[in-house]
């Protein structure tokens, strides 16, 4: 009878941690933001670079 | 000598452990920290109102059917003990904290609200902060009372703009007619009276007085502290330190129950209702709510915690989904006793929390109004249980049921 009870309200929590879950991404997710054409430049400034020894992520000193 | 603990279900306190440190991360994350705080006050609520057994239901119970006044008693010290925390903060004595007073109207629509919520109370098994607890604790009773209130909730908040239009006098602030002073103390003169009266009348029944504080000396302060049970002394304090912080973080005293008109409105939305257009919902902080997500309402998160905390407290005193089968007379009483909760809290302007403890504490004549009716509604209440055969007739040993 206990392990009943505990199933029962473990599946009432269940359900409404999902609905909470639900409501909340509902609310919070940005709308999309439709962007064309979208040119990602690589110009070498990244601090990872593989060109650039001096960077703080170069394998060589 | 024999150690009488219960044993804690460790797999319960590890799952509500992890729960309340991902509902914490999760909180600071998507709104701040305050937001994250504002559920661990409401944690501290839960642990203390298991761990103290604190709850108005069944103290009333006790002093109407037996005149034992033990939880009533408690119940004074709460409301003397936060009305002297409140009353300053809501007075502007600090101005650097803005603390607003739980408000409401004098008039009918709280006399109705409060004396069906007393009766609602004793028919479902627990008042607001009651419900909460209980439903923590894993009583599956509570769970069906829980869901009705919800439902009683959402269909007061449709009549209420009705309710309003009835006789009424207005707010009245017991802080701005009197000032801050002599309206507390005469509110602590009232208190007391109280106390003395219902002392007198469980001493001529008995012929002695349950004490507030009773000696345990099988366990240790460090096992009382974690597995409980607390004086309900101890749970009076808790409680006060717990109301001041919801007071000075949120600017407005611990609620309970608006939170479930909110969840019961949201449902319904998702379900197609048009649920914005009623006039309750439709403006304020109703409209706010129920278009924002349900994390970013205080009253919401603090009730979650309310209830996490009791399911800790609970695991911890190995107490947690107590056996028992449903009869169906229960499940007839909660259902109809969760409703008129939830009807009544709204027409009422909160529950045992926000109408009676917040009212009072903070200086509204509502609350006092609250009180009264409630408790006349409690009365009623009781004699339905007695006529349904849930408890014994007056007269014979009362013995705790549903």
């Amino acid at each position: 009878m206990k392990n009943r009870n505990k199933l029962i309200v473990g599946s009432a929590f269940s359900l409404a941690a999902i609905m909470v879950a639900i409501d909340h991404t509902q609310h919070s997710l940005p709308e999309p933001i439709v962007q064309e054409n979208i040119v990602i430049e690589d110009d070498n400034e990244s601090p990872c670079s593989m060109s650039d020894d001096s960077s703080p992520c170069g394998l060589g000193d | 000598m024999k150690n009488n603990i219960l044993h804690p279900d460790k797999s319960i306190v590890t799952l509500v452990l992890i729960s309340i440190l991902a509902v914490s991360l999760t909180l600071q994350h998507e709104f701040n920290l305050k937001q994250a705080l504002f559920f661990l006050v409401g944690i501290g609520f839960g642990v203390s109102l298991l761990h103290a057994m604190f709850g108005f239901t069944g103290g009333w119970r006790m002093f109407i059917r037996e005149k034992r006044s033990i939880g009533i008693r408690a119940q004074l010290l709460l409301l003397a003990i936060s009305s002297i925390l409140f009353f300053p903060l809501v007075g502007d004595v600090f101005p650097n904290i803005s603390a607003q007073a739980a408000l409401g109207q004098v008039g009918i629509s709280v006399l109705c609200g409060a004396f069906i919520f007393g009766i609602g109370m004793q028919l479902g098994g627990g008042c607001g902060s009651g419900t909460l607890f209980t439903v923590g604790q894993g009583q599956v009773d509570m769970l069906i009372t829980l869901s009705f209130f919800i439902i009683g909730a959402v269909l007061g908040s449709y009549h209420l703009p009705w309710w309003l239009s009835l006789p009424n006098i207005g707010q009245v602030s017991l802080i701005t007619e009197l000032s801050i002073f002599p309206a507390l103390i005469i509110q602590l003169i009232l208190f007391f009276v109280m106390y003395l009266v219902v002392k007198k009348i469980e001493r001529k029944k008995h012929n002695e007085v349950q004490p507030l504080y009773i000696k345990d000396t099988h366990k240790s302060m460090t096992d009382r502290a974690i597995h409980g049970p607390w004086p309900i002394w101890v749970g009076v304090i808790s409680l006060s330190v717990f109301g001041l912080l919801t007071l000075v973080m949120a600017g407005y005293p611990w609620s309970i129950t608006f939170a479930f008109g909110l969840w019961g409105a949201k449902i319904l939305s998702a379900l197609g209702a048009d649920v914005a257009s009623w006039a309750y919902w439709s403006s304020g902080y109703p409209a706010k709510a129920l278009n924002s997500s349900v994390l970013s309402d205080i009253t919401s998160i603090m009730n979650f915690g309310i209830i996490l905390g009791a399911m800790l407290a609970a695991a911890l005193a190995g107490k947690y989904a107590p056996a028992g089968k449903l009869k169906s007379k229960r499940i007839l009483t909660a259902v109809v006793g969760g409703l008129l909760l939830g009807y009544g809290a709204r027409l009422g302007f909160g529950c045992n929390i926000g109408a009676l403890l917040g009212g009072i504490a903070t200086g509204s004549l509502h609350g006092w109004l609250w009180l009264v009716a409630a408790f006349i509604g409690g009365i009623v209440g009781v004699k339905i249980r007695v006529a349904l055969e849930l408890d014994a007739p007056y007269g014979v040993k009362y013995e705790k049921s549903k």
